[in-house]
């Protein structure tokens, strides 16, 4: 009886060591096929950050974001790909990081009216979205 | 009248042409954490700074949640339990460039860099030296630079189960391209 005790305790033990194991190793799992927890124009996000940047981080911080708001600049260099959505008027945005392998498609033009979803980690000089995905 | 209008846009041409300042909006910042167990990278390319080529001046900030890892739970980890990214979310970096004479920002070419100022991380201020390079293309300056901090200096605390997972010396690196301003 103290050998099967024995026994399937190292089962289990091994068993939660190989759960713990996969679950550690998860790779992230990108924001592209989260449902998006809040859905809001660039601009009103923007807004929210300037006004009260506590309460906004309270608010949208670590959150998946459906953006929708122009285009005033496509970076994609050495350093990272990037899509910054921001209106004419406005001295700030919203910067929005993409994978470094991520191809910007010829449809994504300045100007252009574009939704986009990501991963809010907060304000600088713009509000940052990571992890983004065209809509 | 005529005279005085040009004179004063004159000086606001001048002002403007001799302010000479850069931004980088979305700065590369990784960093690197070696032990025989374990190698840990992230990277943060979304980092802001400004850099004052008549005065030297180098800021930089950063979201601690910008940095990207490639296992989702260490990153999570990274923000609750190492750099309690809801207490600290920035980090920031407050200098001088100290040897602003080498540099010729107006000529291509790359130039030795040291800079010394205070860097900000986990809350705590410290005082640091780097050194680096910065290079001069088509008029626009990208700096390179690479230095070690120690996880203890900025009360980071690593719980002895994973002591041997995350070095105690963390390597820190910087690629940033600026653009005029």
């Amino acid at each position: 009886m103290k050998k099967f005790l024995l026994i399937s305790l190292i089962v289990a033990a091994i068993g939660t060591l190989i759960v713990l194991k996969i679950t550690f190793r998860k790779a992230d799992t990108s924001v592209e096929s989260k449902k998006a927890d809040v859905v809001i124009s660039a601009n009103d996000l923007l807004n929210a950050f300037e006004s009260d940047e506590i309460v906004a981080n309270a608010k949208y911080l670590n959150k998946v974001i459906l953006v929708e708001g122009i285009v005033a600049e496509i970076n994609a260099d050495s350093t990272g790909v990037s899509v910054y959505l921001k209106e004419a008027e406005t001295v700030s945005g919203v910067l929005c990081g993409f994978n470094s392998e991520t191809e910007i498609s010829d449809n994504v033009n300045i100007g252009q009216k574009i939704k986009i979803k990501g991963m809010c980690t907060g304000y600088l000089m713009d509000v940052v979205l990571n992890k983004c995905a065209f809509e | 009248m005529k005279t005085r209008l040009i004179l004063v846009l004159l000086i606001v041409l001048s002002a403007t042409l001799n302010a000479q300042k850069y931004i980088a909006k979305t700065g590369h910042i990784w960093f690197y954490s070696y032990t025989p167990i374990e190698e840990i990278e992230a990277h943060n390319r979304q980092s802001v700074s400004i850099l004052d080529a008549s005065t030297g001046d180098i800021q930089f900030t950063l979201l601690i949640r910008s940095f990207e890892f490639k296992i989702a739970l260490m990153q999570e980890h990274f923000n609750v339990n190492y750099m309690e990214s809801d207490k600290f979310p920035k980090s920031s970096f407050k200098g001088k460039i100290t040897n602003p004479e080498k540099i010729n920002f107006k000529k291509d070419g790359v130039y030795e860099a040291e800079a010394s100022g205070d860097l900000t991380i986990h809350g705590v201020t410290k005082p640091v030296n780097v050194k680096g390079t910065v290079e001069i293309k088509n008029g626009l300056p990208t700096l390179k630079s690479k230095f070690k901090i120690l996880t203890e200096d900025y009360k980071i605390v690593v719980p002895d189960l994973v002591k041997e997972k995350i070095a105690k010396e963390i390597e820190i690196s910087l690629d940033i391209v600026y653009q005029a301003n």
